[in-house]
């Protein structure tokens, strides 16, 4: 390999056919007298400009595409010069960082030597060990093209904001389950909104047989096992599911907030006094219907009940993650989209009353196609004011343009995987923690189930991975009509 | 350090009726080339690329020329007919101290069940210096043309002719090739049928026709450039656009001694729309014969601007791309263990923008 040009932090390096190098390898250009190298990412691999390269090819064809047919007498051999310099290739690389005294640093400004430099292929684990990826909570994502493993710590998604990002069928929630199942194992409190009933069996392994993280799996099915007592639902909780989820007008919702202190000093929070109580209270007979048709809808989502022995407290299964690590898986599958997010306004309300009081540490959240159960204002609120109470949210979609910019912005670990839409790519390259050039080149060409790395985990190297295998019962997989036919 | 010798293999058959052919040649060649290249080991090396022109300027006195107005129209005969055609090229891929280097390929070319197929002889690198360039063009003639040697011609005088000589070389064997291998058949030259100059001895053309005439081929030998005039304008200009295609005969064309013309001087104008080209077809070949040869000429292979197709490729198949120098110039690098050097350009040194030094690709 030989460096052509430089341009910025874009590297331009000569390949020539016997140095196998792909999209996302990691390149060290070493300037020996400088004393210093360049890591450089090689983000797109094209054809060398080589002079007469179209006479080449055209000369083959003579009229109507047809092929010549004949036979070289080459004693010489020049024919292999000859493709080895119609096949040399061009390496645009991203300059990652500088190495001195083997001490990285971000600088790209230094210009190595042309003719001295030397050019050699970066393999991972040197990579890891320069960076130090690696931490005192590894946890394996997967290898690598070079068949080393890709470790990162844990501790680097602990007050970190994710994204989990592909098109379908190429990993994802795979993905979010191994970050799951390894937080679980370091003792993490887990809390996954589960849109698609996919998580509901990681204490199982394939075979339907129970696994270590067994016990560890907590699955909360609203209106079956999960369901709530209204005395023990705080009033600024219930007022929230009302407002955000259930459209509960202002002047309403002052009405509710008087009805409600009115049943509690009596000591009566039930469902069928709340309906007695909206029913014969002196107010506004608009009041009074927009009051009962939000009861109404609390009562037929069937998450609230006045049995306090069915009513499930939230806090215990947090507490029991919290003193064993442990994941809340809340299953939303066939849960109607009104609500999906009277439930979900539910669990953040307790879950922020929980972290605030300092009950429970911190909590990592995950969260499957959010837009569509997460209210508007609530992005701005993880992002901000949620993470600093200690919700750790991880943000799992297929479709990028529903999570917000300033997500993207301020997302601290990004893993990508494969997507050809523009509009798509677009959306992930505003990401703040990598160039728009990376994403859209190396994601467009990631194999299923192989991941690109962005952000602090890999401490700003892009690395692309083979998400590894998990043996743990996949409820993911799509139901087909003809699969049995196949 | 020694080069490594190579075994030779040429190709084991022509598509052609008859099954061998003469290795004699490139063998020479290959030698010749491998000799060469063992001198200039650790030598500098500048790189810089020439094309030679094979078409050296043959005196004619053109003055009595005259062009038949009167045109032989052409009909198209389909009658399947094997066309074959030769060419071969050289370049200087660079300089050494002691010498230049030069690359000569060849190509044959023919059409047979309407498709085209080739065989392609080199390239063949060549370290000529003022030591061994008599040696290397001796060994090379040696090898195939004994007969036709002329003894006595003033040899190599300028480094820089050496290689259009060799080339030259080349494109005879080939011709002789094609000319006993085709068998009722046309063989088509790049160039004319002027014989007697020091690249093409009277002896040696004459052979090559000889050899045709055997095998019951016609041999055309299209000139892509010409400069034969007659009254004052280029004999090909003169030919006047017809939809047909047509031949004109020149008459009073008087080659100088010890220049001899082996073929008539026609001008072509073999496709509608297109251009018209000085054409020499064998003095020997009867009229008819060559009429008919041209008719199946029109019928069988395709023309493009009225040159031939199988001629096109073959000037295109040993035609050197700037790649291939690029590869030539890196295997010679590698294997003399040249030392590549830049040698600034004195014309644009001197006369920056105004400097027209030899123009790199």
């Amino acid at each position: 390999m030989k460096l052509y040009r430089k341009e910025g932090n874009i590297l331009q390096i000569l390949s020539f056919p016997n140095e196998t190098v792909e999209k996302g390898d990691y390149l060290l250009v070493e300037d020996m007298e400088a004393r210093k190298a360049l890591i450089a990412q090689v983000i797109d691999v094209q054809f060398a400009s080589v002079p007469g390269v179209l006479e080449e090819l055209l000369r083959s064809l003579p009229d109507g595409g047809e092929l010549v047919l004949g036979e070289d007498f080459d004693p010489l051999e020049i024919a292999s010069h000859i493709n080895y310099i119609q096949d040399a290739s061009l390496l645009v690389c991203k300059i990652r960082a500088t190495v001195e005294n083997e001490n990285l640093s971000p600088s790209s400004s230094w210009l190595p030597s042309r003719s001295q430099s030397t050019i050699k292929r970066l393999p991972v684990p040197t990579l890891l060990k320069l960076a130090r990826i690696e931490g005192k909570l590894p946890i394996i994502l997967g290898g690598t093209k070079d068949s080393s493993l890709l470790t990162i710590d844990a501790s680097h998604l602990d007050g970190r904001l994710n994204i989990i990002t592909g098109k379908k069928e190429t990993g994802k929630s795979h993905l979010s389950k191994l970050l799951m199942i390894n937080l679980v194992g370091y003792k993490a409190t887990v809390v996954v909104f589960d849109l698609n009933g996919e998580y509901i069996s990681l204490g199982m392994t394939g075979d339907g047989k129970r696994n270590a993280h067994y016990d560890k799996i907590h699955v909360l099915t609203p209106g079956q096992n999960f369901k709530t007592a209204l005395k023990h639902v705080n009033l600024h909780v219930l007022l929230g599911i009302l407002i955000h989820a259930l459209h509960l007008p202002g002047t309403s919702a002052r009405e509710f907030r008087r009805i409600w202190q009115s049943l509690r000093e009596r000591d009566m929070l039930t469902l069928h006094e709340l309906g007695e109580a909206i029913r014969n209270w002196n107010c506004n007979q608009l009041v009074r219907d927009a009051l009962s048709s939000r009861y109404h809808a609390l009562i037929n989502s069937g998450f609230f009940t006045d049995s306090v022995c069915e009513a499930t407290l939230l806090e215990d299964s947090l507490f029991k993650a919290e003193e064993h690590g442990g994941a809340i898986v809340i299953n939303l599958k066939n849960t109607s989209a009104i609500d999906r997010q009277v439930v979900v306004e539910y669990v953040l309300g307790r879950l922020v009353e929980q972290l605030t009081s300092w009950k429970i540490k911190a909590t990592f959240l995950f969260a499957e196609e959010a837009h569509l159960y997460l209210r508007e204002t609530y992005w701005d609120d993880i992002v901000t004011r949620m993470r600093h109470f200690g919700i750790f949210t991880t943000f799992i979609t297929n479709q990028p343009d529903t999570v917000k910019e300033n997500i993207y912005r301020q997302a601290d670990n990004i893993f990508l995987f494969n997507f050809t839409n523009e509009h798509d790519l677009e959306v992930v390259s505003r990401a703040a923690r990598v160039d728009a050039e990376t994403v859209k080149s190396i994601a467009r060409d990631l194999p299923p189930h192989h991941c690109l790395v962005l952000g602090k985990v890999v401490k700003d190297f892009p690395m692309v991975v083979k998400v590894k295998a998990m043996d743990v019962k996949t409820m993911g997989e799509t139901r087909l009509f003809f699969k049995d036919m196949n | 350090m020694v080069i490594e010798q190579y075994t030779i293999a040429t190709p084991p058959k022509y598509n052609f009726p008859q099954p061998t052919i003469d290795e004699a040649l490139p063998q020479r060649l290959l030698e010749q080339s491998m000799g060469s290249l063992r001198y200039p080991q650790r030598q500098h090396f500048q790189l810089n690329q020439q094309s030679f022109q094979q078409s050296a300027k043959i005196d004619l006195h053109a003055e009595t020329l005259q062009l038949g107005m009167q045109p032989i129209l052409l009909k198209p005969i389909h009658e399947e007919t094997q066309i074959a055609a030769c060419d071969t090229s050289t370049i200087k891929i660079g300089e050494t101290s002691t010498g230049i280097l030069i690359a000569v390929r060849g190509a044959n070319v023919w059409k047979k069940h309407r498709s085209y197929k080739y065989n392609r002889f080199g390239p063949f690198i060549f370290h000529i210096t003022e030591e061994n360039k008599k040696e290397v063009y001796d060994a090379i003639e040696r090898a195939y043309f004994v007969s036709g040697r002329v003894q006595g011609h003033p040899g190599i005088v300028n480094l820089m002719q050496n290689p259009t000589r060799i080339a030259s070389l080349l494109e005879r064997w080939l011709q002789a090739t094609l000319s006993g291998m085709l068998n009722e058949g046309i063989v088509l030259f790049d160039g004319s049928l002027t014989a007697g100059t020091v690249d093409t001895p009277i002896e040696r053309l004459r052979g090559i026709l000889v050899k045709a005439r055997e095998c019951k081929n016609v041999v055309l030998a299209f000139s892509k450039i010409t400069n034969l005039r007659a009254k004052g304008r280029l004999i090909t200009d003169l030919a006047l656009e017809r939809g047909t295609p047509y031949l004109l005969e020149t008459t009073g064309l008087r080659p100088k001694p010890p220049i001899v013309l082996l073929g008539d001087v026609y001008v072509a104008r073999l496709s509608h729309r297109s251009f018209a080209f000085r054409l020499d077809i064998d003095k020997e070949d009867p009229y008819e014969q060559r009429i008919e040869a041209l008719g199946k000429l029109i019928g069988n292979d395709v023309l493009s601007q009225g040159y031939p197709e199988t001629l096109r490729l073959a000037h295109i198949l040993c035609t050197f791309t700037a790649n291939e120098v690029i590869a030539m110039q890196h295997f010679v690098a590698r294997r003399c263990g040249l030392i590549i050097i830049n040698r600034p350009d004195m014309h644009r040194l001197l006369f920056g923008p105004f400097g027209r030094g030899e123009s790199y690709s």
